[in-house]
């Protein structure tokens, strides 16, 4: 070990949704003085409007903070903040790899929660220092002793004399620092060896190219060095070299074994930066990458639609540039009878789709009308042939498919056992296969199933917290396909399928999911002059219906003394109204018609 | 000479009625002060209309018939004295059972109204209650019989259905005992519950019934009241041949008007414009500046540039019967209605609308969904 890698700790913060990691981040930053108190902005670290909004992480950070220690000497700490969400699993898992150890926080009124144990379990294959922080202790419902155990029974790591803090208040964080440096292992690494840095996020920035983030394993790197990215073989001439302090980046001659920094070199768009590849010298190449690289992979997929037709090119623009910073965002051109034309998007999970369509609702000013969310099902045809689907209406007919494979995932819930039963009936109806049950305690069990994904995509997780008063958790990856018993739903409005409707449903559930749908769209299709038939069919076998009667009446503002003007504000504002509607054949449907379908949890609770 | 009709706003009542959005106060003592002040108004903005000759004259409210003789006929000698009234000039007024008197409609008589109107609403002693008013059937009974024997041969009735709880049955009850009558021409209108009203803070716990019913109910009345000689002419308006009410007819046939009153709306000059719905304001701007300030529709109202000249045009006639003559139409706008308008043909086939002399119309059915269908028809300012 180097002397200037002896003062060298990597850490990262890995915690439950909500239990305070952020917070911490930002106690932690301002404690050792990276950042003045007076300049200190909520959660620093989370640099999207979005993220600060909605209190979770999108996005990894890296942030560098020089720290004089007790014992008097100076130390470079490095916090590499990691998403706390499920979806983005595999870019923790990327992060943790950039570091020696990792603090967990838990929140002393919650205790554990499933992802809590998601993320300690990818800490611990990261062979990471783990130091738990029980957080919140200002609140009146803490229970610090009883969380405490909690950590030593579940994880089986040593809670005994960890930090109970208050990232809110700013309570004992001192002592989080010192287990940092007394804790978490300096890191090794040979500066004069061949070039191994691990990518662990990079960002796109319209005047340097994209910032590449990179936790230097071994070897040296500066300016004018051509680097080779070992998953592509793509090599680039570096730029410039440097760190990533609290406000940006903090231009360096070199970086070298041990260190967290970054690297430009006019690259022009994330996806050529794979989280988890391996960057080396193009000269002096090392021999074998860092393991555990994979392309993050879409499992979510879903139509998105302008509201406005003429909107679908800002659509495109909108989602090229989110795609120059999320490499696992996907997208490409459909269209749709109903809906216009859109895009087919892919997402790492529910989590990730409801951002993107956010961001582009919020940042991009843009209406969307969006399918129900799909997964891909892989189908294996009669004539040999092996498709994947990943838009329902492509689903191929029934006496073609000689078998259907869905993807299932791994589920583990948390949750406090007065609860179990409703999320286990919950899970059965879900077509869950039951795997086992732990009691964390007394008051908490943790579950686990195995479960088709498509049913998680369908509203489960509304369900599970309507179910559990919103106390259980959920956390889930993928395990594989199975075989399964698939059927292709379709609506039609007045005879003619809406293809932006359609999905695919277990057989055993197609009949009440029909009749749901056929029902939320009578009640969100105004009536018009004409009878509206709507039917769900399997192939051309009928399995639901629903009428919409005709118009016969509507608003005859009394005209009085001859006053007109609210007969033509009554006409304006359904001319307004009017505009926004898809028409489907004959049939006019407000764009709500096609989001209330995807929300049927209000009948499910 | 330019014709104009003059509408006279009385902004009082004895009582609000349940379902009135109308703009009307119950101080009635302000009266005789309100009186006196509108009749100064229209002497003082008389040279305005120098140049033009009212046809039709309607004073409405709120409950004109309020107005006491005296009163009365000092705002009618303002009109007269002031305006150049046409011989055989169309003069209404609205009176509600209830307020008034043999001694009262003789002063009408005298002072030159040919027409009354009168509110009545339902013969249904419980549905009045229900709805507010003032009187019982006998006293319409009492007030119709007087107003007859003082020579008005010119009577208009006011009708409403759709009420909470009223049944299809309830209300053509209702229809026939006002057709037993025989007056010269029946309104009858939809209940609309309005916002800032009791039904509209009630709405929860009324039972309206149910659309379908409301159109069988509005289809029936049409039926029957052709039957019975009264003929549609408006969308809710019916009556006997050679009465049917000129003023009501001028909103929607395009032609000008003034308002006088807080409220009252005015077409005149090709401009649309109101008064501020204030008694106050109006009182205290009459009497400080001897006018009242004119809130155009063309400067207040985004919907203006929206809705074109020819949209209002189609919007408005549509309102009747009579409908829209394609060679009007082309007279006054240079271009061949279908040309503009290709959708009204698809709404004749479909029976909302029929063609008849050269002039598009609505039928019954097509009445009932006439938002609907001019939704789907106007330009909005759009070239076809």
């Amino acid at each position: 070990m180097t002397d200037k890698q002896k003062n060298i700790r990597n850490f990262s913060i890995i915690a439950h949704i909500d239990h305070g990691k952020s917070t911490l981040a930002d106690r932690i930053l301002e404690y050792s003085n990276a950042v003045a108190k007076r300049e200190m902005e909520e959660q620093l670290l989370d640099n999207m409007d979005l993220e600060k909004e909605r209190g979770i992480t999108i996005k990894a950070r890296a942030v560098r903070i020089n720290y004089k220690h007790k014992d008097g000497e100076e130390y470079v700490l490095n916090l590499i903040d990691t998403p706390g969400h499920v979806d983005f699993n595999y870019e923790v898992s990327r992060s943790l790899t950039a570091c020696e150890g990792a603090l967990l926080v838990v929140d002393s009124t919650q205790g554990i929660e499933a992802q809590t144990l998601a993320n300690a379990y990818l800490a611990v294959d990261c062979d990471l220092e783990i130091v738990p922080v029980i957080n919140k202790i200002d609140l009146p419902s803490a229970d610090v002793d009883r969380v405490r155990n909690e950590i030593e029974d579940v994880i089986g790591i040593v809670a005994e004399d960890c930090p109970a803090v208050s990232a809110k208040v700013g309570l004992n964080i001192d002592q989080v620092l010192d287990a940092i440096i007394e804790k978490i292992p300096a890191p090794k690494g040979d500066p004069n060896a061949p070039l191994k840095c691990l990518i662990f996020d990079s960002h796109y920035n319209s005047y340097l190219g994209v910032v590449v983030y990179v936790r230097v394993m071994d070897g040296t790197l500066k300016a004018g060095d051509t680097i080779r990215l070992m998953s592509t073989g793509a090599r680039y001439d570096v730029v410039e070299v440097g760190h990533l302090n609290a406000f940006g980046l903090e231009k360096a001659e070199t970086i070298s074994a041990g260190e967290v920094g970054y690297i430009t070199a006019s690259i022009k768009t994330v996806s050529e930066t794979r989280v988890g590849d391996t960057v080396t010298l193009d000269s002096n190449p090392t021999d074998a990458p860092l393991k555990g690289f994979k392309e993050a992979l879409p499992m979510v997929f879903s139509g998105i639609y302008p509201a406005d037709g003429a909107r679908y090119n800002d659509l495109r623009d909108a989602l090229e540039k989110l795609k120059l910073n999320d490499a696992a965002l996907s997208f490409e051109p459909e269209t749709s009878i109903a809906l216009g034309f859109g895009f087919r998007c892919g997402f790492l999970g529910l989590l990730h789709m409801e951002i993107i369509q956010e961001r582009l609702e919020r940042e991009f000013n843009l209406d969307l009308i969006t399918t129900a969310p799909s997964v891909i099902y892989k189908i294996e045809k009669t004539n040999g042939e092996t498709i994947m689907v990943d838009n329902p209406s492509n689903y191929p007919a029934s006496d073609t498919i000689k078998t259907a494979y869905e993807p299932v995932v791994k589920t583990s819930i948390i949750t406090p056992t007065d609860f179990v039963g409703g999320i286990m009936d919950l899970c059965q109806d879900r077509r869950g296969t039951f795997k086992d049950m732990k009691y964390l305690d007394s008051s908490r069990v943790e579950l686990h199933y195995i479960m088709p994904l498509n049913e998680i995509v369908y509203d489960f997780f509304d369900a599970l917290k309507s179910r559990s008063k919103g106390y259980a958790s959920l956390d889930y990856e993928l395990a594989g396909y199975e075989a399964s018993n698939l059927v292709k739903l379709d609506f039609l409005l007045n005879g003619e399928i809406v293809d932006a409707l359609t999905f695919i449903v277990h057989t055993e559930k197609a009949y009440t999911r029909a009749r749901k749908i056929a029902e939320k769209l009578k009640d969100n299709i105004s009536r018009q002059l004409f009878e509206i038939p709507i039917q769900a069919a399997i192939g051309s076998k009928v399995i639901a219906r629903e009428t919409v009667k005709a118009l016969r009446k509507d608003v005859l503002a009394k005209c009085y003394g001859g006053d007109i003007t609210r007969k033509k504000k009554l006409l304006e504002k359904q001319k307004e109204g009017k505009k926004k509607m898809r028409r489907l054949g004959s049939v006019e449907v407000t764009p709500e018609a096609f989001m209330a379908v995807l929300k049927l949890d209000d009948s499910e609770k | 000479m330019k014709r104009l009709g003059l509408y006279i706003h009385i902004p009082f009542c004895q009582k609000k009625c349940n379902y009135c959005d109308f703009y009307s106060l119950t101080c009635i003592n302000r009266l005789s002060e309100y009186i006196c002040a509108i009749s100064k108004q229209i002497e003082n903005d008389s040279p305005l209309y120098k140049d033009y000759e009212i046809d039709t004259v309607f004073i409405g409210g709120g409950t004109p018939s309020l107005v006491l003789p005296k009163d009365f006929n000092s705002l009618v000698n303002s009109i007269k004295n002031n305006l150049n009234l046409t011989q055989g000039c169309e003069f209404s007024l609205e009176a509600n059972p209830g307020t008034l008197t043999k001694e009262k409609l003789i002063a009408y008589k005298n002072a030159g109204v040919n027409r009354l109107s009168m509110g009545l609403q339902s013969t249904n002693e419980n549905e009045l209650k229900m709805l507010g008013r003032i009187h019982t059937l006998d006293d319409f009974e009492e007030s119709f019989r007087l107003a007859r024997e003082c020579g008005f041969d010119n009577i208009s009735v006011d009708l409403m259905y759709s009420l909470p709880n009223q049944t299809k049955k309830d209300f053509i009850k209702s229809l026939k005992d006002v057709i037993s009558y025989n007056p010269e021409h029946i309104s009858s209108y939809l209940l609309k519950i309005e916002k800032n009203t009791y039904f509209g803070k009630i709405e929860n716990s009324l039972s309206l019934p149910d659309d379908d019913e409301q159109y069988n109910t509005y289809i029936l009345m049409c039926e029957l009241l052709e039957k019975n000689g009264y003929m549609q002419y408006e969308i809710s308006n019916f009556a006997k041949k050679g009465y049917e009410s000129n003023h009501n007819k001028r909103y929607w046939l395009s032609e000008e008007y003034v308002g006088i009153g807080p409220s009252a709306h005015s077409y005149f000059n090709g401009k649309r414009y109101s008064y501020k719905s204030n008694l106050e304001e109006y009182l205290s701007e009459l009497s400080q500046a001897g006018t009242v300030k004119k809130i155009y529709e063309a400067e207040n109202d985004e919907f203006e540039a929206q809705i074109t000249k020819s949209d209002e045009y189609l919007m408005l006639k549509l309102r009747l019967s009579d409908g829209i003559n394609q060679n009007e139409y082309f007279s006054r706008f240079g271009e061949e209605l279908l040309e503009k308008y290709p959708k009204l043909k698809s709404y004749v086939s479909l029976g909302y609308m029929k063609l008849k002399d050269n002039s598009y119309s609505f039928t019954p059915k097509g009445f009932f969904v006439s938002n609907y269908i001019l939704t789907d028809i106007l330009s909005f300012g759009q070239n076809s």
